[in-house]
């Protein structure tokens, strides 16, 4: 990264691992949840946090010095929520087919609280090319775990990839279903998520041991 | 500056309010007339993918006819738009534009209430496709379904507002609106409806005169959401399929 | 009457915030360390709950639903302001808790020193924000019901934050491999929890198939009386019975 200052590029690369929002800052969690019973959802949701985080960083960062400091959480919780409904505007406008598929998420973009979270911890206090870096880094740690969970929740609940049957027919038994493999409806409720995180989070101290918590 | 002074936040927050509700009105009506016929368009496409004048292959997933020539092919399949009102027949053009919500809470107001019909012809076979609105699990939900005269469902179309991705999101995939078709709403002389069921040990759905078809795992509040839809639309208008029956 | 404790009761545990539609992780996930600050957290949340769903009860009531505009004159009655939903509840909660905040600091400072550090908390708990989008959504009749879905939603959670941040005071005595301790165990208890609280979502949704509705002889015709009874009573059946069982 020629582009990037050792140290402007551990903004973007701390995020991915060991200062992962998910599995470290405890922030996002509840969309994690909800939506990563399919890869695909998981992916838009992914990109649309890239997308509201790299931009809300910028307008806190670029406003950090006149926002009150009594109201700031309005105007935070505001900026985001502005920012959310104009995308879903232009989108209903211009490209309705994206804008069907994104409606969902409008109400989970905005109560995201990784969004809020790196508000208040980073783009208040930070310059605006920096805070930029910053929440396209957690975004995309925030999605690399979305996209894990939805990986193995679908496989293993549904059997699909993108909708894609990839072990065969559940139905016709064939392909694994042949030989007595079920899937694991459990896998698509929403607790499912919380265990699949949970041992994420179990591979990843196991393999960074600098992060196990003081009991 | 000092930004911690009251007057100053009571201005900061006058200015911001004015600042966001502008360009938030300014964006909705701008953009209104666009949205507007976007919302047409997907109506029409709906309408015509119940009654089966859709773009699928065998294997692909849902096909709208395109965008650019729906209006034409609406005008062309959809033969006859009325809307019921206190069970008289209206003949309106505009039938489809018609707010199913708002139209079916009037009705439990006990006001008046206008139900859109369409009747479409495809390859000389007459089919009445009813709108339909109900509730799943997070949000609304809603749908056509198109009927012959015998109450045989030839085709459906669902969609909803914010159902769980992979789970009641599943509703609009075609896996599950395919089983409905050919599906009889009837059962002896009742209007028994289709429920979406977990137990009719069906699951490839081989037997049309049961009522019901396979349910989704996982989805079974938008399932009993679909059902009682499907029951609620055919309780409207009955009046007018006990006509078309006896016609 | 009788619908009031069926809110309560379902809004508590069938619908419960934490373990049924997973809102507010965040903070139920990073301040239950200990019992007693879950305590302050959870009753901030069950108060701030308990204002800003009927305060925004009104506000979707008179001002945002398709033709709430209409006690203005019958030339607002088109208007529907429904896109400003988001932005005009995220506002009411957190100038409530901005609110709160400043009067609590003023008025108890012992009271503060105890709740204030969870007060900004709140503001980004996406269960309060749910708390109102769910009243939206489900179309929750009255002021009232408003008040008691708040009130109950907040309690679901307080229950749930209470029992986590026991139980973690408690697993601390046991072996747990080093890597799971803390954040990973406490994410894996709370989805076996998920699990088991299912099964209360079966105490109104164990019986799918909807009751048999008495056969209608096709020669007769259905005055609007009766469809609208019928209406009414399936809706009662679906209304904000969405037990979460997804």
């Amino acid at each position: 990264m020629a582009l990037l200052s050792k140290k402007d590029a551990n903004l973007i690369l701390d995020p991915l691992a060991d200062n992962n929002p998910i599995t470290i800052q405890v922030l996002g969690i509840c969309s994690a949840l909800a939506i990563t019973a399919e890869l695909k959802a998981s992916i838009v949701m992914s990109i649309s946090v890239i997308f509201v985080m790299g931009i809300g960083n910028v307008v806190i960062s670029l406003l950090r010095n006149v926002i009150p400091s009594k109201i700031r959480i309005i105007v935070q919780l505001i900026v985001v929520a502005t920012l959310v409904i104009v995308v879903d505007q232009v989108l209903k406008a211009y490209a309705y087919d994206l804008s069907k598929t994104l409606s969902v998420f409008v109400g989970l973009i905005i109560t995201n609280c990784i969004i809020m979270g790196r508000f208040e911890a980073f783009a208040l206090g930070n310059g605006v090319w920096r805070s930029f870096l910053d929440g396209i880094g957690n975004a995309l740690g925030y999605g690399v775990i979305l996209i894990i969970v939805g990986f193995f929740r679908e496989l293993l609940g549904s059997g699909t990839l993108f909708g894609i049957p990839v072990l065969g027919d559940p139905i016709a038994k064939t392909g694994l279903y042949s030989i007595g493999y079920e899937n694991n409806g459990f896998m698509i409720i929403p607790p499912a998520a919380l265990i699949v995180v949970g041992v994420i989070i179990w591979v990843q101290r196991s393999r960074n041991r600098a992060l196990i918590e003081e009991a | 500056m000092n930004t911690e002074k009251n007057s100053y936040t009571v201005i900061f927050s006058i200015v911001m309010v004015m600042v966001v509700g502008s360009v938030l009105a300014f964006l909705a009506s701008a953009l209104r007339p666009r949205i507007d016929e976007n919302e047409r368009f997907e109506k029409q496409q709906n309408i015509l993918y119940a009654m089966g004048i859709n773009e699928n292959t065998p294997d692909s997933g849902v096909n709208f006819i395109p965008t650019d020539v729906v209006e034409g092919e609406f005008g062309k399949y959809i033969k006859e738009q009325y809307v019921l009102v206190n069970g008289e027949m209206v003949a309106d053009d505009q039938a489809f534009l018609v707010d199913m919500k708002k139209q079916l809470s009037s009705l439990k107001d006990g006001g008046e209430a206008r139900l859109p019909i369409f009747i479409g012809e495809k390859e000389g076979k007459k089919s009445y496709i009813l709108p339909m609105h109900g509730k799943g699990l997070w949000d609304a939900i809603w749908g056509f379904m198109a009927v012959d005269e015998n109450m045989v469902i030839q085709g459906v179309y669902f969609d909803h507002k914010a159902e769980t991705a992979g789970l009641g999101a599943n509703i609009k995939m075609r896996f599950f609106m395919d089983d409905f078709q050919g599906e009889s709403l009837l059962n002896g002389g009742s209007y028994e409806g289709v429920v979406v069921s977990k137990t009719n040990n069906d699951p490839l759905n081989q037997d049309k005169e049961d009522n019901a078809v396979d349910a989704i795992a996982g989805a079974t509040i938008t399932g009993n959401g679909v059902s009682a839809m499907i029951k609620e639309t055919l309780k409207v208008y009955r009046p007018y399929l006990d006509n078309i029956r006896t016609n | 009457m009788l619908e009031h404790v069926e809110l309560f009761f379902k809004s508590i545990f069938i619908d419960n915030m934490v373990f049924a539609v997973f809102l507010g992780m965040c903070s139920y996930l990073a301040v239950s360390k200990k019992v007693s600050t879950a305590v302050g957290l959870g009753a901030a949340v069950i108060f701030v709950l308990g204002v800003t769903v009927p305060l925004n009860w009104l506000l979707d009531q008179y001002l945002l639903r398709d033709g709430a505009l209409a006690w203005l004159g019958p030339e607002y009655a088109d208007y529907n302001l429904g896109f400003l939903s988001f932005i005009l509840f995220i506002a009411t909660i957190a100038t409530m808790v901005q609110l709160v905040e400043i009067v609590v600091e003023k008025f108890s400072p012992a009271l503060y020193n105890s709740l204030g550090i969870f007060l900004p908390l709140i503001a980004v708990n996406c269960a309060i924000l749910g708390g109102s989008l769910f009243m939206q959504a489900r179309e929750i009749p009255s002021l009232g019901l408003a008040l008691n879905y708040g009130i109950s939603s907040g309690i679901g959670w307080f229950l749930a934050i209470l029992a986590i941040a026991a139980i973690r005071e408690k697993i601390r005595y046991s072996n747990v491999p080093a890597p799971l301790r803390g954040l990973g165990i406490t994410f894996i208890i709370t989805g076996l929890m998920g699990i088991g609280f299912q099964s209360f979502g079966g105490m109104l949704t164990g019986d799918n198939e909807p009751p048999e509705t008495p056969a209608a002889t096709t020669a007769e015709t259905t005055d609007k009386k009766e469809i609208k009874e019928e209406i009414e009573k399936d809706e009662k059946a679906i209304s904000y019975n969405d037990a979460i069982n997804e």
